[in-house]
Protein backbone atom coordinates (compact mmCIF):
# COMPACT_ATOMS: atom_id res chain seq x y z
CA UNK A 1 0.00 0.00 0.00
CA UNK A 2 2.76 2.41 0.98
CA UNK A 3 4.48 1.81 -2.34
CA UNK A 4 1.50 3.04 -4.35
CA UNK A 5 -0.35 5.57 -2.26
CA UNK A 6 1.71 8.58 -3.36
CA UNK A 7 1.13 7.98 -7.05
CA UNK A 8 -2.49 6.98 -6.41
CA UNK A 9 -3.08 10.22 -4.52
CA UNK A 10 -1.52 12.44 -7.20
CA UNK A 11 -3.53 10.66 -9.88
CA UNK A 12 -6.74 11.00 -7.89
CA UNK A 13 -5.94 14.67 -7.25
CA UNK A 14 -5.55 15.39 -10.94
CA UNK A 15 -8.79 13.59 -11.75
CA UNK A 16 -10.98 14.80 -8.90
CA UNK A 17 -9.58 18.31 -8.72
CA UNK A 18 -9.70 18.36 -4.95
CA UNK A 19 -7.30 17.08 -2.26
CA UNK A 20 -10.01 15.87 0.14
CA UNK A 21 -11.80 13.98 -2.63
CA UNK A 22 -8.48 12.53 -3.75
CA UNK A 23 -7.72 11.21 -0.26
CA UNK A 24 -11.17 9.61 -0.02
CA UNK A 25 -10.80 8.14 -3.49
CA UNK A 26 -7.49 6.52 -2.57
CA UNK A 27 -8.92 5.09 0.65
CA UNK A 28 -12.02 3.73 -1.04
CA UNK A 29 -9.99 2.48 -3.98
CA UNK A 30 -7.53 0.58 -1.78
CA UNK A 31 -10.34 -1.01 0.24
CA UNK A 32 -12.12 -2.08 -2.96
CA UNK A 33 -8.90 -3.40 -4.45
CA UNK A 34 -8.23 -5.44 -1.32
CA UNK A 35 -11.69 -6.96 -1.47
CA UNK A 36 -11.50 -7.56 -5.23
CA UNK A 37 -8.15 -9.30 -5.08
CA UNK A 38 -9.69 -12.62 -6.06
CA UNK A 39 -10.78 -11.16 -9.38
CA UNK A 40 -7.33 -9.80 -10.20
CA UNK A 41 -6.03 -11.39 -13.39
CA UNK A 42 -3.12 -13.63 -12.55
CA UNK A 43 0.16 -12.43 -14.07
CA UNK A 44 -1.15 -8.93 -14.81
CA UNK A 45 0.74 -5.91 -13.47
CA UNK A 46 -0.66 -4.54 -10.22
CA UNK A 47 -0.17 -0.80 -10.74
CA UNK A 48 -2.57 -0.23 -13.67
CA UNK A 49 -5.21 -2.35 -11.95
CA UNK A 50 -4.90 -0.36 -8.75
CA UNK A 51 -4.82 2.98 -10.59
CA UNK A 52 -7.96 2.03 -12.52
CA UNK A 53 -9.87 1.38 -9.29
CA UNK A 54 -8.63 4.55 -7.56
CA UNK A 55 -9.24 6.65 -10.69
CA UNK A 56 -12.81 5.40 -11.00
CA UNK A 57 -13.39 6.56 -7.45
CA UNK A 58 -11.85 9.96 -8.19
CA UNK A 59 -13.85 10.48 -11.37
CA UNK A 60 -17.07 9.48 -9.60
CA UNK A 61 -16.45 12.05 -6.90
CA UNK A 62 -15.83 14.80 -9.41
CA UNK A 63 -18.98 13.81 -11.30
CA UNK A 64 -21.20 13.61 -8.22
CA UNK A 65 -19.88 16.95 -6.96
CA UNK A 66 -20.85 18.46 -10.30
CA UNK A 67 -17.43 20.02 -10.50
CA UNK A 68 -16.78 21.46 -13.94
CA UNK A 69 -13.89 23.82 -13.33
CA UNK A 70 -10.55 22.58 -14.56
CA UNK A 71 -7.83 21.95 -12.00
CA UNK A 72 -5.24 24.65 -12.54
CA UNK A 73 -1.83 23.09 -12.12
CA UNK A 74 0.84 25.18 -10.47
CA UNK A 75 4.59 24.98 -10.29
CA UNK A 76 5.96 24.54 -6.78
CA UNK A 77 7.61 27.75 -5.65
CA UNK A 78 10.32 26.29 -3.44
CA UNK A 79 13.48 24.77 -4.86
CA UNK A 80 13.76 21.06 -4.30
CA UNK A 81 16.39 19.87 -1.83
CA UNK A 82 19.67 19.27 -3.57
CA UNK A 83 18.89 21.58 -6.49
CA UNK A 84 21.74 23.78 -7.61
CA UNK A 85 20.92 27.45 -7.15
CA UNK A 86 20.50 29.03 -10.61
CA UNK A 87 21.61 32.53 -11.50
CA UNK A 88 18.80 35.13 -11.28
CA UNK A 89 18.72 35.32 -15.10
CA UNK A 90 18.54 31.55 -15.50
CA UNK A 91 15.89 31.33 -12.81
CA UNK A 92 13.80 33.98 -14.54
CA UNK A 93 14.13 32.33 -17.95
CA UNK A 94 13.34 28.92 -16.50
CA UNK A 95 10.32 30.22 -14.64
CA UNK A 96 9.03 31.99 -17.77
CA UNK A 97 9.50 28.89 -19.86
CA UNK A 98 7.73 26.71 -17.31
CA UNK A 99 4.90 29.18 -16.86
CA UNK A 100 4.35 29.39 -20.61
CA UNK A 101 4.33 25.62 -21.01
CA UNK A 102 2.05 25.14 -18.00
CA UNK A 103 -0.28 27.85 -19.24
CA UNK A 104 -0.52 26.03 -22.56
CA UNK A 105 -1.28 22.73 -20.80
CA UNK A 106 -3.92 24.36 -18.60
CA UNK A 107 -5.47 25.81 -21.75
CA UNK A 108 -6.05 22.40 -23.30
CA UNK A 109 -9.41 20.66 -23.22
CA UNK A 110 -9.92 18.56 -20.11
CA UNK A 111 -9.44 15.23 -21.84
CA UNK A 112 -6.21 16.39 -23.47
CA UNK A 113 -4.92 18.06 -20.30
CA UNK A 114 -5.53 14.97 -18.19
CA UNK A 115 -3.91 12.73 -20.77
CA UNK A 116 -0.81 14.93 -20.81
CA UNK A 117 -0.82 15.10 -17.01
CA UNK A 118 -1.05 11.33 -16.54
CA UNK A 119 1.48 10.47 -19.24
CA UNK A 120 4.14 13.11 -18.60
CA UNK A 121 3.52 14.75 -15.21
CA UNK A 122 2.82 11.51 -13.40
CA UNK A 123 5.03 9.53 -15.80
CA UNK A 124 2.47 6.77 -16.19
CA UNK A 125 2.85 4.29 -19.03
CA UNK A 126 0.30 4.40 -21.85
CA UNK A 127 -1.41 1.37 -20.32
CA UNK A 128 -1.56 3.03 -16.91
CA UNK A 129 -2.78 6.29 -18.44
CA UNK A 130 -5.55 4.36 -20.19
CA UNK A 131 -6.45 2.67 -16.90
CA UNK A 132 -6.48 5.96 -15.01
CA UNK A 133 -8.67 7.71 -17.58
CA UNK A 134 -10.92 4.73 -18.26
CA UNK A 135 -10.22 4.72 -22.00
CA UNK A 136 -8.52 2.41 -24.47
CA UNK A 137 -4.79 2.58 -25.04
CA UNK A 138 -5.41 3.66 -28.65
CA UNK A 139 -7.44 6.59 -27.36
CA UNK A 140 -4.52 7.61 -25.17
CA UNK A 141 -2.20 7.55 -28.19
CA UNK A 142 -4.51 9.66 -30.34
CA UNK A 143 -5.24 12.13 -27.54
CA UNK A 144 -1.53 12.51 -26.85
CA UNK A 145 -0.79 13.15 -30.50
CA UNK A 146 -3.50 15.81 -30.74
CA UNK A 147 -2.58 17.39 -27.40
CA UNK A 148 1.12 17.62 -28.28
CA UNK A 149 0.27 19.12 -31.68
CA UNK A 150 -1.95 21.68 -29.97
CA UNK A 151 0.78 22.54 -27.48
CA UNK A 152 3.34 23.01 -30.26
CA UNK A 153 0.92 25.24 -32.06
CA UNK A 154 0.17 27.32 -28.99
CA UNK A 155 3.79 27.64 -27.96
CA UNK A 156 4.84 28.42 -31.53
CA UNK A 157 2.27 31.18 -31.81
CA UNK A 158 3.47 32.70 -28.57
CA UNK A 159 7.10 32.47 -29.54
CA UNK A 160 6.41 34.06 -32.89
CA UNK A 161 4.34 36.87 -31.43
CA UNK B 1 10.85 11.11 -26.33
CA UNK B 2 11.09 14.43 -28.15
CA UNK B 3 12.08 17.77 -26.68
CA UNK B 4 8.54 18.90 -25.87
CA UNK B 5 7.79 15.61 -24.12
CA UNK B 6 10.99 15.95 -22.09
CA UNK B 7 10.02 19.50 -21.09
CA UNK B 8 6.60 18.25 -19.99
CA UNK B 9 8.17 15.51 -17.92
CA UNK B 10 10.54 17.98 -16.23
CA UNK B 11 7.61 20.30 -15.60
CA UNK B 12 5.72 17.45 -13.94
CA UNK B 13 8.55 17.06 -11.45
CA UNK B 14 8.16 20.68 -10.41
CA UNK B 15 4.40 20.79 -9.98
CA UNK B 16 2.82 21.69 -6.71
CA UNK B 17 0.70 18.89 -5.28
CA UNK B 18 -0.98 18.89 -1.88
CA UNK B 19 0.98 16.93 0.71
CA UNK B 20 0.26 13.24 0.38
CA UNK B 21 -1.78 11.77 3.20
CA UNK B 22 -0.89 8.41 4.69
CA UNK B 23 -4.07 6.48 3.99
CA UNK B 24 -2.80 3.12 5.25
CA UNK B 25 -4.09 3.44 8.85
CA UNK B 26 -7.56 4.47 7.66
CA UNK B 27 -7.70 1.69 5.07
CA UNK B 28 -6.62 -0.95 7.58
CA UNK B 29 -9.08 0.37 10.15
CA UNK B 30 -11.90 0.14 7.63
CA UNK B 31 -10.98 -3.41 6.75
CA UNK B 32 -10.80 -4.29 10.42
CA UNK B 33 -14.34 -3.00 10.95
CA UNK B 34 -15.69 -5.82 8.80
CA UNK B 35 -17.97 -7.85 11.05
CA UNK B 36 -16.39 -11.03 12.25
CA UNK B 37 -18.49 -13.93 13.50
CA UNK B 38 -16.55 -14.72 16.63
CA UNK B 39 -17.76 -18.24 17.15
CA UNK B 40 -16.57 -21.62 16.06
CA UNK B 41 -17.96 -22.43 12.68
CA UNK B 42 -17.40 -25.28 10.34
CA UNK B 43 -16.34 -23.58 7.18
CA UNK B 44 -13.97 -23.89 4.38
CA UNK B 45 -11.02 -21.67 5.07
CA UNK B 46 -8.20 -19.63 3.79
CA UNK B 47 -5.16 -18.55 5.76
CA UNK B 48 -1.90 -16.70 5.45
CA UNK B 49 0.54 -19.40 4.64
CA UNK B 50 3.28 -20.87 2.67
CA UNK B 51 3.20 -24.53 3.47
CA UNK B 52 5.68 -27.33 3.49
CA UNK B 53 4.32 -29.37 0.71
CA UNK B 54 3.58 -28.64 -2.90
CA UNK B 55 3.07 -25.32 -4.56
CA UNK B 56 0.54 -25.18 -7.31
CA UNK B 57 -0.44 -22.84 -10.08
CA UNK B 58 -4.10 -22.05 -9.69
CA UNK B 59 -6.31 -21.47 -12.72
CA UNK B 60 -8.16 -18.21 -13.00
CA UNK B 61 -11.70 -19.35 -12.30
CA UNK B 62 -13.21 -18.52 -8.96
CA UNK B 63 -16.56 -19.47 -7.57
CA UNK B 64 -18.89 -17.58 -5.34
CA UNK B 65 -17.33 -16.18 -2.22
CA UNK B 66 -19.57 -17.19 0.64
CA UNK B 67 -17.94 -15.34 3.49
CA UNK B 68 -14.69 -13.69 4.30
CA UNK B 69 -12.88 -12.43 7.36
CA UNK B 70 -10.07 -10.00 7.70
CA UNK B 71 -7.05 -10.05 9.90
CA UNK B 72 -4.47 -7.38 9.24
CA UNK B 73 -2.63 -8.20 6.03
CA UNK B 74 -4.66 -11.35 5.45
CA UNK B 75 -8.07 -12.25 4.24
CA UNK B 76 -9.60 -15.55 5.24
CA UNK B 77 -12.13 -16.38 2.60
CA UNK B 78 -14.81 -19.03 2.50
CA UNK B 79 -15.69 -20.04 -1.04
CA UNK B 80 -18.11 -22.43 -2.63
CA UNK B 81 -15.46 -24.44 -4.42
CA UNK B 82 -11.72 -24.15 -4.57
CA UNK B 83 -10.26 -23.63 -8.04
CA UNK B 84 -8.76 -26.83 -9.40
CA UNK B 85 -5.04 -26.86 -8.76
CA UNK B 86 -2.25 -27.99 -11.04
CA UNK B 87 0.93 -29.13 -9.38
CA UNK B 88 3.86 -26.99 -10.35
CA UNK B 89 6.66 -27.71 -7.93
CA UNK B 90 7.47 -29.75 -4.87
CA UNK B 91 9.85 -27.24 -3.40
CA UNK B 92 8.73 -23.77 -4.33
CA UNK B 93 6.48 -23.03 -1.41
CA UNK B 94 8.80 -21.50 1.12
CA UNK B 95 11.08 -19.34 -0.94
CA UNK B 96 14.85 -19.06 -0.75
CA UNK B 97 16.74 -20.61 2.16
CA UNK B 98 18.88 -18.02 3.94
CA UNK B 99 20.71 -17.63 7.21
CA UNK B 100 18.74 -15.89 9.94
CA UNK B 101 20.77 -12.68 9.51
CA UNK B 102 20.31 -12.71 5.76
CA UNK B 103 16.61 -13.33 6.17
CA UNK B 104 16.23 -10.42 8.59
CA UNK B 105 18.05 -8.11 6.20
CA UNK B 106 15.83 -9.29 3.34
CA UNK B 107 12.54 -8.71 5.15
CA UNK B 108 13.63 -5.62 7.09
CA UNK B 109 12.69 -6.67 10.62
CA UNK B 110 13.96 -8.94 13.39
CA UNK B 111 12.37 -12.36 13.47
CA UNK B 112 10.32 -13.07 16.57
CA UNK B 113 10.92 -16.45 18.21
CA UNK B 114 10.14 -18.30 21.43
CA UNK B 115 12.91 -17.68 24.01
CA UNK B 116 15.95 -19.90 23.50
CA UNK B 117 14.68 -21.39 20.27
CA UNK B 118 16.87 -21.28 17.19
CA UNK B 119 15.28 -21.88 13.81
CA UNK B 120 16.53 -25.01 12.07
CA UNK B 121 16.07 -23.38 8.70
CA UNK B 122 14.86 -19.97 7.49
CA UNK B 123 13.25 -19.24 4.14
CA UNK B 124 12.23 -15.92 2.60
CA UNK B 125 9.61 -15.57 -0.09
CA UNK B 126 9.19 -12.44 -2.17
CA UNK B 127 11.43 -10.35 0.11
CA UNK B 128 8.51 -10.05 2.52
CA UNK B 129 7.48 -13.34 4.07
CA UNK B 130 9.89 -15.28 6.31
CA UNK B 131 9.19 -18.87 7.29
CA UNK B 132 11.21 -20.71 9.93
CA UNK B 133 11.30 -24.41 10.62
CA UNK B 134 11.24 -25.01 14.38
CA UNK B 135 10.87 -28.11 16.50
CA UNK B 136 8.48 -28.44 19.42
CA UNK B 137 6.23 -31.07 20.97
CA UNK B 138 8.21 -33.75 19.17
CA UNK B 139 7.56 -32.50 15.66
CA UNK B 140 8.44 -29.80 13.15
CA UNK B 141 6.59 -26.49 13.15
CA UNK B 142 6.50 -23.70 10.64
CA UNK B 143 6.50 -20.14 11.95
CA UNK B 144 5.84 -17.54 9.23
CA UNK B 145 6.15 -13.81 9.82
CA UNK B 146 5.52 -10.76 7.69
CA UNK B 147 4.80 -7.10 8.03
CA UNK B 148 1.38 -6.47 6.49
CA UNK B 149 2.50 -3.16 4.98
CA UNK B 150 5.34 -4.95 3.18
CA UNK B 151 3.38 -7.84 1.79
CA UNK B 152 0.58 -5.48 0.92
CA UNK B 153 -2.18 -7.76 -0.18
CA UNK B 154 -2.74 -11.35 0.69
CA UNK B 155 -5.72 -13.61 0.39
CA UNK B 156 -6.43 -17.25 0.95
CA UNK B 157 -9.43 -19.30 -0.03
CA UNK B 158 -10.58 -22.88 0.33
CA UNK B 159 -13.48 -25.20 0.76
CA UNK B 160 -12.16 -28.01 2.94
CA UNK B 161 -14.14 -28.40 6.12
CA UNK B 162 -12.40 -26.93 9.07
CA UNK B 163 -13.11 -25.09 12.26
CA UNK B 164 -12.29 -21.42 12.64
CA UNK B 165 -12.15 -20.06 16.16
CA UNK B 166 -11.39 -16.51 17.21
CA UNK B 167 -8.57 -16.28 19.74
CA UNK B 168 -6.49 -13.61 21.43
CA UNK B 169 -2.73 -13.77 21.83
CA UNK B 170 -1.44 -11.33 24.42
CA UNK B 171 -4.48 -9.16 23.82
CA UNK B 172 -4.22 -9.08 20.03
CA UNK B 173 -6.64 -10.83 17.67
CA UNK B 174 -6.01 -14.12 15.98
CA UNK B 175 -7.64 -17.11 14.36
CA UNK B 176 -7.28 -20.80 15.05
CA UNK B 177 -7.88 -22.98 12.01
CA UNK B 178 -7.85 -26.73 11.72
CA UNK B 179 -7.02 -28.72 8.59
CA UNK B 180 -7.96 -28.33 4.98
CA UNK B 181 -6.49 -27.34 1.67
CA UNK B 182 -6.36 -23.74 0.60
CA UNK B 183 -5.09 -21.31 -2.02
CA UNK B 184 -2.77 -18.41 -1.34
CA UNK B 185 -2.69 -15.11 -3.20
CA UNK B 186 -0.17 -12.43 -2.39
CA UNK B 187 1.79 -9.52 -3.75
CA UNK B 188 5.35 -9.03 -2.73
CA UNK B 189 7.05 -5.67 -2.26
CA UNK B 190 7.79 -5.37 -5.96
CA UNK B 191 4.09 -5.71 -6.67
CA UNK B 192 4.56 -9.06 -8.36
CA UNK B 193 1.53 -11.29 -8.29
CA UNK B 194 1.72 -14.85 -7.05
CA UNK B 195 -0.94 -17.43 -6.54
CA UNK B 196 -0.39 -20.84 -5.00
CA UNK B 197 -2.30 -23.72 -3.59
CA UNK B 198 -0.66 -25.60 -0.79
CA UNK B 199 -1.64 -28.53 1.34
CA UNK B 200 -1.80 -28.02 5.07
CA UNK B 201 -1.47 -31.20 7.08
CA UNK B 202 -1.58 -29.67 10.54
CA UNK B 203 -3.46 -26.89 12.25
CA UNK B 204 -2.82 -23.20 11.95
CA UNK B 205 -2.73 -20.28 14.36
CA UNK B 206 -2.76 -16.86 12.71
CA UNK B 207 -2.35 -13.76 14.88
CA UNK B 208 -1.20 -10.17 15.09
CA UNK B 209 1.89 -9.11 17.04
CA UNK B 210 2.56 -5.37 16.83
CA UNK B 211 3.28 -4.55 13.21
CA UNK B 212 3.69 -8.20 12.29
CA UNK B 213 1.29 -10.91 11.27
CA UNK B 214 2.44 -14.37 12.38
CA UNK B 215 1.35 -17.84 11.45
CA UNK B 216 2.19 -21.05 13.25
CA UNK B 217 1.53 -24.36 11.59
CA UNK B 218 2.04 -27.90 12.84
CA UNK B 219 0.60 -30.93 14.56
CA UNK B 220 -0.44 -28.92 17.59
CA UNK B 221 -3.53 -28.59 19.68
CA UNK B 222 -4.98 -25.13 20.08
CA UNK B 223 -3.66 -24.91 23.65
CA UNK B 224 -0.14 -25.92 22.56
CA UNK B 225 -0.14 -23.39 19.73
CA UNK B 226 -1.36 -20.61 22.01
CA UNK B 227 1.27 -21.46 24.62
CA UNK B 228 4.01 -21.08 22.00
CA UNK B 229 2.49 -17.93 20.51
CA UNK B 230 2.22 -16.17 23.87
CA UNK B 231 5.95 -16.42 24.59
CA UNK B 232 7.22 -15.44 21.15
CA UNK B 233 9.30 -12.28 21.43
Amino acid sequence: MHGYQGLAFRTAYLLSGNAADAEEAVQDGFVKAYRALGRFRRGAPLRPWLLRIVSNEARNRRRSAGRRDALALRVASADRPGDAVPSPEAALLGAESRARLLGAVNGLSEEHRLTIACRYFLELSEEETAAALGVRRGTVKSRLARALARLREDLGEEEGA
Amino acid sequence: MNELEQRLQRLGQELDYPSEPDVAPAVLARLDRRPFPWRPVAVAFAVVAVAVAAAFAVPQARTTILKWFHLRGAIVERVETLPSAVERSQAGGLGRQLSRDEAERAIGFELALPPGVKPRRVYVLGGALATMVLRAHGGPLLLSEYRASNLGLLKKSAVAKTVIVAVHVNGEPGLWLEGGQHALTYFNRRGEFRQRTVTIHGNVLLWIRGQLTLRLEGELTKAQALDIARVIR
